[in-house]
């Protein structure tokens, strides 16, 4: 295990006079300059962007770099932390505890500034009584992505030892089927296309090859930089000689540069991915060796994938059959390959096959564990933290009221969440049981991750009587339902530890060093430690400060925040082959940590959970063909929440530089789509189905075809009025809600998987217009304090 | 202070003999992530509707089956002035530290053409803050002009009395 910090390489473009071999802190022209490997808030993955952080003498952060001495990042930064004063300094921000009586909801000007003893009195209060009268499962704890509370599980399993942790979107569908995939299938927590992250030379790293070739599947990583993943080292790669397949219905940057590029109906992967192996094991391109001594159930996967040939699936996916195998041979053929799988392979109900399927191609090829390849952990590497107090803060009698976990067990034990579709059932019924307190913790459900959001707030309204909101601004969500407002701490005002992908591939992992003064905000880890001090103090014992649970939680005892932070960023060591080694497994065999010790291309798990131990392909549930005749109301598909370099999904909207590249909510209609329905470029439109609608504005353009839609997600307007309105909602958040349009309750036959990338919609023009006056956001946000 | 705008003026004297700099981007792999616009606007404290660089978008349009036009082509504005603050103690342009996808380069123009010269699909930028104002305030030349009115009597015109006179109107009288 490394100790040291190994120096970056520098950037061509870099100037002489730079700041590579600069100390974790250093003095700059009267300014203190602290390097940070920086994670949430604002809301982000966990890339761990290298950040100099200049603060003047009042204590002010006046400056933000990036910094050329984190290996991957190299100095370069994405805008949404180069806009970090104005994140820090906004004067939305809310930095004060607030407290509000529940009859109040939703109105904006009943919040009381209170003090943090006074909230956590009240929460203590709270928790007594509804745990008192309804058991502590009547407790939900709603998280997101992108945040630290977000993942953090203490939250639920230490501080309200409540079983009920719940990830608020239907079928979990947003990375956690593609871990669930692998990990039934290979034992492996996550391979990701090797970037060389871990290497000390990078690219030039003699470990190291340059994959010949990238697939690109439902993937946007250069704005959204998923899961963790440093979203332009695809660039960095293309440049070394990296050639593109992109599986992808919407024209991207990427996929116009990439040599195929399967532009299929949304929805239809798994038919194309099944076509893609069948061409490949017919043609006999795949790695033969690998498969006979490291695959188990090949021959059964054959089987089932010539069911699929090429020309079934180019009817299936509108993509001719011809291309669609030249793509195959061009990744088989390729030596070293790496597949980097995004979010879409999650938004369908047939999710978890089209995970499968993936996972299938990277291993009939013999990529998995290679370099330039799919790298992946060894059984040492990745967290600590899966399953971190659950056994003592919850045990098996409270476990198992966790809500679906008797529906879904392939789902709740993976994850240690409450399957997300019938915890909204629960809080509409009280069904398994009442549902009584709450809190948001990363997460902005109404106005970002949850289908049918106004459904969710209906349900929520009537059944929490008390709910929790953790957040650095008052979002759309805690406006309409939380009756406590807990201020958080910014990544530079609090210290920290980040791992790169979470941990799930071994990369590198570093410290998110304070730099200035948290103003009387606090960390999400600071407030589990906090609450968890006053209402479990038995699972708080071994911990005197929040540095004790960080070293804990997060470094394992392996390591200490203390002998990290001088370092920013630590390389993790990165090993390949280790298949032959016996590293994959506990046991210490050779092989992977599967029961058959081999990768499962039939995979017993899923037959386990009550799925098909084989990939197949299934229609979604609204398509032009499993629903024929809705098409004559609904003509078009809907694919909906393609990123943004402006935000991270909710976030962002009140600061005037970003909101500027992109003030209002796009769809992005096809030309002669517009010209045949009359929708002006610029102009608003209503997209609809019979979940609901959303009015968003128009962008004609050809990145989408003549059956497509797309629309963008996350928004809310905080220019806009706060208060709960019947109609809008706050913050007119549900005025442009593109989940208005997605259902619930459409999840795949383990939990996992939903229709958010592929459902079915109408659009017309409206006449009014709803665009954003940037000359009010400038006024009202622009002035920092 | 002198104005940074007349330190980099073209105008100055001593523009010829000063060494250019300037932005080669290469345009092959810039992929509009628009970093250089929000970083400048930073730097500069340019305010919403201002902007020091931007970024253009050709496309996607289709030129074939399966394959599109889609280029991302970062253009200095009239308010760019190379970072002068930075480059003047050796550092580069705050666009250049940041650009994700490392397209960016600045140097001295000559140098850089030379780099033209390696690849295709790259463009390169000689910015000038402030163009305007860079040409310097209007000085007039007094070497131009010179010419002075000539000082000669001038008679009063009976014929055009005539003309008048010789109008159809019946408002003759008014001229």
């Amino acid at each position: 295990m490394k100790t040291k910090a190994t120096p970056a390489i520098k950037l061509d473009s870099l100037a002489e006079v730079n700041d590579l071999g600069k100390p974790w802190r250093y003095e700059e022209d009267g300014l203190t300059v602290t390097r940070s490997s920086i994670w949430t808030p604002p809301g982000c993955h966990p890339v761990g962007c290298g950040l100099k952080l200049y603060v003047d003498k009042s204590g002010r952060l006046v400056r933000v770099e990036g910094d050329e001495n984190h290996p991957v990042t190299q100095g370069r930064l994405c805008p949404r932390c180069i806009a970090m004063k104005d994140y820090v300094y906004n004067p939305s921000r809310v930095k004060r505890p607030l407290k509000r009586d529940p009859k109040d909801r939703g109105q904006a000007d009943k919040w009381v500034e209170c003090s943090w003893e006074e909230a956590l009195d009240l929460i203590e209060k709270e928790y007594k009584r509804i745990t008192g009268q309804y058991g502590r499962e009547s407790m939900i704890i709603f998280v997101g992505t992108g945040r630290e509370g977000g993942t953090l599980l203490p939250y639920a399993t230490m501080s309200f030892c409540t079983p009920n942790f719940c990830y608020s979107q239907s079928g979990y569908a947003c990375y956690t089927p593609r871990l669930a995939a692998c990990a039934y299938i290979t034992g492996i927590p996550y391979p990701e296309l090797d970037y060389a992250a871990g290497l000390p030379g990078r690219y030039d790293d003699p470990q190291y090859e340059v994959p010949e070739v990238i697939m690109l599947w439902g993937k946007e990583p250069l704005p959204s930089n998923p899961d963790g993943f440093f979203g332009h080292a695809v660039t960095d790669l293309m440049k070394r000689g990296a050639r593109l397949i992109s599986v992808d219905p919407r024209v991207t940057w990427l996929s116009a540069h990439a040599d195929y590029h399967l532009r299929l109906r949304p929805g239809t992967d798994t038919a194309l991915g099944l076509a893609m192996i069948d061409t490949i094991i017919k043609e006999e391109l795949y790695d033969k060796d690998f498969v006979e001594y490291w695959c188990y159930g090949f021959e059964a996967l054959a089987e089932r994938a010539a069911t699929m040939p090429a020309e079934r699936a180019a009817e299936i996916c509108g993509i001719d059959a011809n291309y669609i195998k030249a793509a195959a041979r061009m990744y088989a053929n390729a030596k070293p390959a790496g597949i980097l799988w995004g979010l879409a392979v999650d938004q369908k109900k047939n999710g978890m096959q089209n995970g499968q399927v993936i996972v299938d191609l990277m291993a009939i090829t013999g990529n998995i564990d290679r370099p330039g390849g799919q790298v992946v952990g060894d059984i040492n590497s990745g967290l600590n933290e899966g399953g971190f107090g659950f056994d003592k803060g919850i045990g098996p009698e409270l476990g198992a009221k966790m809500i679906g976990i008797k529906e879904y067990p392939g789902y709740c034990n993976l994850i240690l969440n409450a399957q997300a579709d019938l915890a909204l059932v629960a809080l509409e019924t009280d069904k398994p049981y009442p549902v009584r307190m709450g809190m948001y913790t990363g997460n902005n459900l109404m106005a970002c991750t949850s289908g049918e959001p106004r459904r969710w707030h209906d349900a929520i309204l009537r059944s929490l009587e008390f709910c929790i909101g953790v957040d650095c601004f008052i979002t759309p969500s805690i406006q309409a339902s939380c009756d406590v407002f807990l201020p958080l701490a910014t990544v530079v005002e609090r210290d920290g530890c980040l791992f790169a992908e979470y941990g799930a591939a071994p990369l590198y992992f570093g410290a998110c060093n304070k730099a200035i003064d948290p103003d009387g905000t606090k960390s999400d880890l600071q407030i589990a430690f906090e609450l968890g001090k006053r209402l479990n103090p038995h699972m708080w014992e071994d911990y005197n400060d929040v540095y004790d649970f960080i070293n804990d939680l997060r470094l394992g005892k392996k390591f200490t925040f203390d002998e990290l932070h001088k370092e920013v960023t630590l390389q993790q060591d990165i090993s390949y082959f280790k298949y032959e080694r016996g590293d994959l497994r506990r046991d210490g065999g050779l092989g992977f940590n599967t029961p058959s010790g081999r990768i499962e291309l039939y995979c017993g798990a899923y037959a386990q959970f009550g799925d098909d131990p084989l990939p197949y392909y299934e229609e979604p549930p609204f398509s032009p063909v499993s629903t024929p005749e809705l098409m004559a109301d609904y003509p078009f598909v809907l694919t909906t929440g393609a990123r943004t370099y402006a935000f991270f999904h909710s976030e962002h909207r009140q600061i005037p530089y970003l909101r500027e590249l992109n003030p209002d909510p796009i769809v992005e209609v096809n030309p002669d789509v517009a010209l045949r329905l009359g929708i002006a470029d610029g102009q608003w439109c209503e997209v609809y189905n019979m979940f609901g609608s959303a009015v968003l504005k128009a962008k004609i353009t050809q990145a989408v075809d003549k059956n497509t839609i797309h629309a963008q997600h996350g928004w809310w307007f905080p220019e806009l009025n706060p208060n709960d309105v019947e109609k809008d909602g706050p913050y007119h958040t549900f005025r442009s809600n593109i989940n208005n349009l997605n259902p619930n309750g459409y999840q795949g036959k383990i939990g996992f998987g939903a229709p958010y990338k592929c459902m079915i919609c109408n659009i017309k023009p409206v006449e009014k217009s709803y665009d954003t006056n940037m000359a009010d956001v400038w006024a009202k946000f622009g002035k920092l304090v | 202070m002198t104005p940074t705008w007349q330190m980099s003026g073209r105008n100055s004297e001593s523009w010829c003999s000063m060494t250019a700099y300037g932005l080669l981007i290469d345009y092959e792999y810039c992929t509009g992530c628009q970093v250089c616009e929000v970083t400048c606007k930073e730097e500069h404290e340019y305010p919403v509707g201002k902007w020091g660089i931007r970024v253009f978008e050709d496309g996607p349009w289709q030129i074939e089956e399966h394959r599109f036009n889609f280029n991302k082509i970062p253009v200095p504005t009239d308010l760019c002035d190379l970072c002068l603050a930075r480059t003047s103690i050796g550092r580069e342009p705050i666009c250049v530290h940041h650009c994700l996808a490392n397209v960016m380069n600045y140097g001295p123009v000559e140098e850089l053409a030379k780099k033209l010269n390696n690849k295709s699909k790259q463009v390169l930028w000689v910015p000038q803050f402030k163009p305007y104002e860079a040409r310097g305030p209007f000085v007039h030349d007094p070497a131009k002009g010179r010419r002075k009115a000539a000082h000669l009597e001038v008679t009063k015109n009976e014929s055009a009395e005539r003309m008048a006179a010789q109008r159809g109107d019946n408002r003759v009288e008014e001229i």
